[in-house]
């Protein structure tokens, strides 16, 4: 039961925001309880995260630091969302007031330095808003894999930052420059050369850089205040200023120019396929690197694309073209695949490096997938590559999509346990509540940060949100795919992640005590003792209680039993 | 026998602690502005044990540390005690390179490994990193890149901090802890390299970025005792093109462009007098054009004569869209020679000492359309100061993949000659301050930089201050240094 | 259909926000990104179709009520189907426009009415047209014309005017000019004219069903005594009802076409010749119910099945509505061929047009949201450097027209048939 908040509080805030930008409207907020995911972890299933105590919609960072500052007077968490996909932008407990700062009213891109390759941008600036400016003056923009629908404040600030264009043009967390911050305590903190008054372009410093501490592998998800502004270094763009995509909904084509090239390349093992990364990361080419179509599962990528790709086929097509044997031909061809998208400085560079990728491809074993070659599919890998606007095909199948696995790693490492997740998924896809895509539905970047060597393959298990015994399937393959990685000596994946969504704070700080380094979550304490006196950030920014580890080493506990491993590791 | 040497013996070993007058008086001052102080104990640990053991012990007793990991000379300050009976650790002694992965392009070191054994090093595997120009032989490379010195290569330098990745630390609490993809465990590099982990990424661990909070830091936050440093390949073909202009104005749009699109490995831009410190003579000055954009073109891996010639092709367009020459060399100055300067370590004791004997730097970021007018604004007071402008080195590197750029100022000068110390002096903060005041970033505050710093940013002031308690709650770790 | 029959899309519904903006590969600025008009107005997430779907289950699951802040946000939306465009990029089972409609009748239904809307309500009613206006003066418009009167004649072709075109003496001439062009072609046709009935399209999408059902039933009533074929209408909702919502229903099979697309076929066949040069720089908006909303209507009465496990299709297989087929091209064909007239298009286009903002009962109920609609629209005209902006339904040339004159804007709002006349 969530405890009573005096309705000062509501009137306060109405007095910053103004009454239209405010509402405890019990619907409204549901739209904003309602999360993806919140069915994997909530009780009896629900859709519903916690229901805010209101939602707000702030105009400015000084709205967003005077709610703030309501919120701390009353002892109301708050939990910032821009475009807020994942269960994990919701309110966190049921018996928290909360207020959700929906920022899409601080929609502004306040400045676009073309010569210093930067962007200012509010939260609710999209990736695919800023790439249709900056295109238009010779610069790009990574986007992350969540897709252009997504706040680039967040993904910078807030959440991880990779996308199948980090290998090239960075993480957005190095490539996150200046940055504005309201902490839980409504204070308004700069970072980098923002800070020292000297404008928006560096994110480091002074002297040890402050930006340290919001953000790490991941941000702060919402737990530690809300980040109001921030820049964006971006890169160099050589295509055409404006994209100019054809034909009809849904899969759009773009027009491949002389200087690009767009391909999906196979190898014939997991080897092989880690030789071919590797090399690319030797010899430097590529603009985006990603596995993106084996999302709908390797068994079943060609039919659903190519179908997805004609206007007047729709998922029926996918199973009668499943069955097609040129199809099955292109299906093993395609098994182990990933497509890859090559910018040239001039015909001469884009030349070079068709050729480096051809001795390349010679030296690994690997070739070209031809169907996915031919113009149609290779101008609709360009055009899904590109702008990242498909990113919800994710949820192709059924509206339901969880990713596990995505350790990441090195190339070598990723490769020892796709054979374990494969077998793994496989396994779970059998009672026939999960769809049944084949075992490797494993989607990732080329590397989640620049110049390659770092990234996780993700599985994409696809699962009815709307029937009870898909859900319990999904989470079933979840706490297996624990249990295998465990077996094997992997650390896990996102599956544990989302599944702490549903722990109570001890099994999550339980967990958190067994980790080999508890610094950095003392650490985090201790910062939200500083930044978050009234502990008004919810447990996205995680931290350990004083004394936790030691005391529950001395309790001995520990439930999780020991069980044989599904599949074990090959071996180096 | 004193306390304090007494258990600094019976931690590092009796033979590696020194209060020898000559060694603490080696460490008392060096070529910076900032007021000497001797430490009272110099000790050289071999290990992350006894490191971690130092700290602990440095809590107990409220006892400052100094962490030094490069020999001499030093030019910031960072290495002069700021508080009272001080002790220098000096890391040398740790100079292990624990690990060259030639497959992942990935090198892990301790802290006293200097460029130069780092080099020869990796050499043989055909790698390489990018790194600062001209850096001392006995600088360590762990030190240069925890300082976030401007390395070379633009198109490596996904962030400021590149080519470092991740690192092990002993912390100002004492605690050890691993920052970045190591963070996430086991404690033991070699159970994670059996693992297949790399310590590649940076980021993290958690919600927080450890290495961050160390880089800039002048050893106030912790002591690395181990890093791992981003690789590149050696290229098998590499050669030079100079752009010269006779203003730095001319030459900002054509930088521009070569960034923009990620031309070239090494970039940099430099005047006559910087260049010609680079070649070792001063003479050299009058054979070189006033300024030069100087541009590494090279090819590893696959094709790599092939790759220079693109880019070749590709740099002539630029600079006949700019309107500018292409030069393989300058008369009396070869392309090889200025190859050597870029691409060598310093000569000893620096290379900026030849001409004069001594020599003080100015340097922060900026952007690059900035640059001109502030060494506008530096020359006009090195001319009311009447430090000859002719001698004043300037050197802009851009970093970041060009988003921003470190410009650099030196100024040579006599140190027998009182008048022209003093002079250099003047110039040095009159011309920090006005820089300061009109929006350089000094984003490595050194010395009395760091007062003009903060005290004009509160938020990094408010921030680091809280970290620092965090870390180092007893403020063992090099007090006196940046806002602590 | 019932609100439950929608629940399987309210609980596979991500909350991926793709429904509030046009699709992605097609944005060329930051400027012109947006696609939903109700978020602009209401902001709030459950102003979106996602967030309506998610106040369905909501109310469904009784976890909320109906306030007046969800009958705001049920019904401060134009229903111009962009969101369900976007939704369908990447899904083949959500139907969100369905089901928002499916919302607003359970909430009508239930009492939950709009009362701005009632007047309109009881005109339809009393006075078969949505316009509030005397049915007696419907005709008016023809008063001067010689064109069969189908309530004593008979013909091929029912020219269906509407309600907008039969009584907005502001575009009264557009009507006439299409009467003018198709008999130029020599086409037979007819009109009912003051027995002509509205379509009830916008009652429907009101959520007036019962309304919409008793008034469809008159229609289809009156033509098929007038022997009736085919049916041309100028107005794209009269457009769109005839062809999806009437079929649907009712199971009509008289033939359905808007006025552009027969006025293409005349010119592809030769009887009718645009030679006279129009000079004007023109931009085309392509009204809701003729572009994405106007693909053709494919009959289907299955069900939902899994494939693969739980892969969700339908048996048979389900139309997708996506957009994809709509009528784009027509109209932008004889704009191309009227000689002297420069075409420039907005970047929101074709089935990611931006809504003029008069339908779904906006225009009636909320004025100010109507109006702030097409405003934004007139602005992205504008922004392409044209005279004049074209369209092919009276609801949006009525709501652009008051929105440039309320503003001041210079820009010219004009029916195709005002350029094909000159031309002809």
């Amino acid at each position: 039961m969530s405890k009573q908040v005096p309705r000062d509080a509501y009137r306060a805030i109405e007095d910053i925001v103004g009454p239209d930008n405010v509402s405890d409207d019990p619907a409204l907020l549901d739209s904003y309880s309602f999360q993806w995911l919140a069915e994997l972890v909530r009780p009896n299933r629900s859709h519903y995260m916690p229901r805010p105590w209101a939602v707000v919609l702030p105009g400015s960072t000084e709205e967003v630091a005077a709610v703030t500052k309501v919120c701390n007077k009353y002892d109301i968490k708050v939990k910032p969302i821009s475009t807020g996909w994942y269960h994990w932008a919701a309110p966190m407990k049921d018996d928290e007031p909360t207020v959700q700062f929906d920022l899409r009213r601080m929609d502004r891109i306040l400045e676009i330095d073309e010569k210093n390759m930067y962007a200012v941008v509010e939260p609710y600036v999209i990736c695919a808003q800023l790439q249709a400016e900056v295109m238009k003056r010779g610069l790009n923009l990574n986007i992350i894999g969540a897709g252009c629908s997504t706040s680039i404040v967040a993904s910078a600030c807030a959440y991880f930052g990779g996308g199948p264009s980090s290998y090239y043009m960075g993480n957005n967390s190095d490539n996150l420059l200046g940055q504005e911050w309201v902490t839980p305590a409504g204070d308004i903190i700069r970072t980098g050369s923002l800070s020292s008054g000297c404008g928006w372009f560096c994110g480091e410093g002074p002297g040890p850089s402050p930006r340290g501490v919001t953000r790490g592998g991941l941000g702060s998800r919402g737990g530690l205040g809300t980040y109001t502004k921030c820049a964006i270094k971006l890169s160099p763009w050589q295509g055409p200023p404006v994209l100019e995509p054809k034909g009809p909904p849904p899969g759009y084509r773009l027009p491949i120019p002389d200087n690009f090239r767009v391909y999906t390349i196979g190898a014939p093992d997991w080897d092989a396929w880690a030789n071919c990364y590797y090399q690319i990361y030797d010899n430097g080419i590529g603009y985006i690197f990603h596995r993106q179509f084996n999302l709908a599962g390797a068994d079943l990528a060609p039919a659903m694309w190519l179908t997805y790709i004609d206007p007047n086929k729709t998922l029926n097509d996918v199973e009668t073209l499943a069955k097609d044997s040129e199809i099955k031909k292109i299906t093993e061809e395609a098994r182990i695949s990933f497509q890859f998208v090559m910018q040239g400085n001039s015909i001469d560079d884009i030349q070079l490096q068709d050729k480096i990728l051809d001795e390349i491809l010679r030296q690994t074993g690997c070739y070209k997938v031809k169907r996915f070659c031919e113009p149609d599919m290779a101008e609709f890998t360009n055009m899904y590559m590109q702008r990242l606007g498909h990113k919800h095909c994710n949820f192709i199948w059924v509206g339901g999509y969880m990713g596990s696995w995505m350790q990441p790693g090195t190339p070598d490492f990723v490769k020892n346990y796709v054979p374990v997740a494969i077998d793994g998924f496989y396994r779970d896809q059998k009672g026939h509540k999960l769809v049944e895509c084949g075992g490797d539905a494993m989607m990732g970047c080329g590397s989640t940060i620049g110049g390659g060597g770092f990234f996780g393959l993700e599985q994409f298990v696809s699962y009815d949100p709307n029937d009870n015994d898909s859900i319990d399937a999904c989470v079933k393959h979840m706490e297996d795919a624990i249990t295998d990685t465990t077996a094997n000596g992997i650390p896990p994946g996102k599956e544990l992640l989302y599944l702490q969504i549903g722990w109570t704070d001890e099994k999550i700080w339980d967990a958190f005590a067994k980790m080999p380094q508890q610094f950095v979550l003392n650490f985090q304490r201790k910062i939200k003792e500083a930044f978050d006196p009234n502990s008004l950030g919810d447990r996205n920014y995680p931290w350990l209680p004083e004394g936790y580890a030691q005391r529950s080493k001395a309790a001995g506990s520990s439930s999780q039993q020991k069980r044989e491993p599904k599949r074990k590791l090959a071996s180096k | 026998m004193d306390v304090k040497k007494q258990a600094l013996i019976e931690i590092v070993g009796a033979a590696y602690v020194s209060d020898d007058q000559k060694v603490l008086e080696s460490y008392a001052a060096d070529c910076s502005y900032t007021p000497k102080r001797r430490p009272w104990f110099v000790v050289r640990p071999s290990s992350a044990e006894e490191v971690r053991d130092l700290v602990l012990w440095a809590n107990q007793t409220e006892t400052p540390l100094i962490p030094v990991s490069s020999g001499p000379p030093h030019f910031h300050g960072d290495t002069v005690p700021g508080a009272p009976e001080g002790v220098v650790v000096e890391l040398t002694r740790m100079k292990a390179i624990k690990r060259i992965d030639r497959r992942n392009k990935m090198v892990v070191i301790e802290p006293g490994v200097t460029f130069a054994d780092l080099e020869g090093a990796l050499t043989k595997e055909g790698l390489r990193i990018s790194r600062p120009l001209q850096p001392r032989a006995n600088k360590s490379v762990v030190a240069s890149l925890l300082e976030r010195q401007p390395t070379l290569i633009p198109r490596f330098n996904y962030s400021l901090p590149e080519p470092l990745r991740t690192c092990g630390v002993v912390w100002g609490s004492g605690e050890v802890a691993f920052t970045g993809e190591a963070g996430n465990g086991p404690m033991d590099l070699e159970a994670q390299w059996k693992r297949g982990v790399a310590q590649i990424d940076p980021k993290g661990p958690n919600a927080t970025d450890l290495m961050r909070l160390l880089t800039g830091a002048q050893g106030t936050m912790g002591i690395v005792i181990w890093a791992s440093i981003k690789c590149e390949l050696i290229p098998s073909v590499h050669r030079y093109a100079f752009v010269p202009g006779e203003k730095l104005e001319d030459l900002v749009d054509f930088c521009y462009k070569i960034e923009h699109v990620r031309l070239g490995d090494e970039v940099m831009l430099v005047n006559a007098a910087q260049l010609s410190m680079m070649l070792g003579d001063r003479e050299r000055k009058a054979q070189l054009p006033p300024w030069t954009v100087i541009i590494g073109l090279a090819g590893a891996a696959l094709f790599p004569d092939e790759r220079v010639k693109v880019q070749e092709l590709d740099l002539g367009r630029i600079v006949q869209q700019c309107g500018l020459t292409l030069s393989n060399g300058f008369p009396n100055v070869t392309s090889a020679e200025i190859a050597r300067a870029v691409e060598s370590v310093s000569a000893e004791p620096y290379f900026k000492f030849k001409s004069c004997g001594a020599c003080q730097d100015i340097f922060f970021l900026t952007t690059l359309d900035k640059t001109p007018v502030f060494v506008s604004s530096v020359f006009a007071i090195a001319q009311r100061l009447q430090y000859p402008i002719g001698d004043i080195g300037v050197y802009i590197q851009p970093q970041h993949h060009g988003v921003s750029q470190h410009l650099e100022f030196s100024f040579p000068y006599n140190p027998a000659d009182r008048a022209a110390s003093e002079r250099v002096r003047q110039l040095y903060d009159e011309a920090s301050r006005l820089l300061i005041s009109n929006g350089a970033y000094f984003s490595r505050p050194y010395g009395s930089w760091a007062q003009m710093v903060y005290s004009r940013d509160v938020d990094a002031t408010h921030v680091l201050r809280t970290v620092k308690h965090i870390v180092d709650p007893k403020n063992v770790l090099n007090p006196g240094k940046l806002c602590f | 259909m019932a609100l439950e029959d929608f629940r399987a899309d309210a609980m596979r519904c991500t909350r991926c926000a793709y429904c509030k903006w046009i699709p992605f590969d097609l944005m060329k600025s930051a400027r012109f990104a947006k696609g939903c008009p109700s978020m602009e107005a209401g902001k709030f997430h459950s102003y979106s179709a996602g967030g309506r779907l998610v106040t369905a289950l909501s109310l469904m699951d009784g976890r909320s009520t109906v306030t007046e802040r969800v009958k705001d946000s049920v019904f401060k939306c134009t229903l111009c189907g962009q969101c369900d465009v976007s939704c369908k990029i990447c899904r083949y089972d959500m139907e969100p426009l369905e089901a928002m409609r499916e919302l607003r009748a359970t909430l009508v239904k239930d009492g939950h009415t709009l009362p701005q809307l009632e007047p309109v309500i009881k005109s339809l009613r009393n006075e078969f047209n949505m316009v509030k206006k005397p049915a007696e003066r419907r005709g008016d418009w023809a008063s001067e014309l010689k064109v069969k009167n189908l309530t004593t004649e008979k013909a091929e072709y029912v020219f269906h005017a509407g309600c907008r075109y039969s009584f907005d003496g502001d575009l009264a001439h557009i009507t006439r000019a299409w009467v003018a062009v198709l008999q130029k072609a020599g086409i037979d046709f007819g009109i009912l004219g003051k027995r002509e009935k509205c379509c009830a399209g916008r009652a429907y999408d009101m959520g007036y069903r019962d309304e919409f059902d008793a008034e469809s039933q008159h229609v289809l009533k009156a033509w098929k005594k007038a022997g009736v074929k085919t049916v041309i209408t100028p107005c794209a909702e009269c457009f769109q009802t005839f062809s999806r919502k009437y079929t649907a229903k009712s199971g009509s099979d008289i033939k359905v076409v808007h006025t552009v697309q027969f006025v293409k076929e005349l010119i592809d066949a030769g009887k009718l010749k645009l030679t006279r040069p129009v000079h004007l720089r023109v931009t085309y908006h392509d009204p809701c119910h003729l572009g994405r909303q106007g693909e053709p209507y494919i009959p289907w009465n299955g069900k939902e099945k899994k494939i693969f496990g739980q892969a969700v299709c339908y048996e048979p297989p389900k139309p997708k509505y996506n957009g994809a087929f709509g009528v784009y091209e027509p109209p932008r064909n004889i704009l191309k061929s009227i000689p002297g007239v420069e075409f420039v298009e907005m970047e929101r286009s074709r089935e990611s047009s931006w809504c003029c903002g008069a339908g779904g009962g906006s225009h009636e109920a909320y004025p100010e949201f109507s109006q702030a609609t097409a405003n934004e629209r007139l602005e992205e005209a504008q922004s392409t450097g044209a005279d004049a902006i074209v369209s092919a339904c009276g609801w949006c040339e009525r709501n652009f027209i008051d929105s440039a004159n309320s503003r001041g804007r210079k820009i010219k709002v004009l029916d195709i048939v005002e350029l094909v006349s000159q031309a002809l």
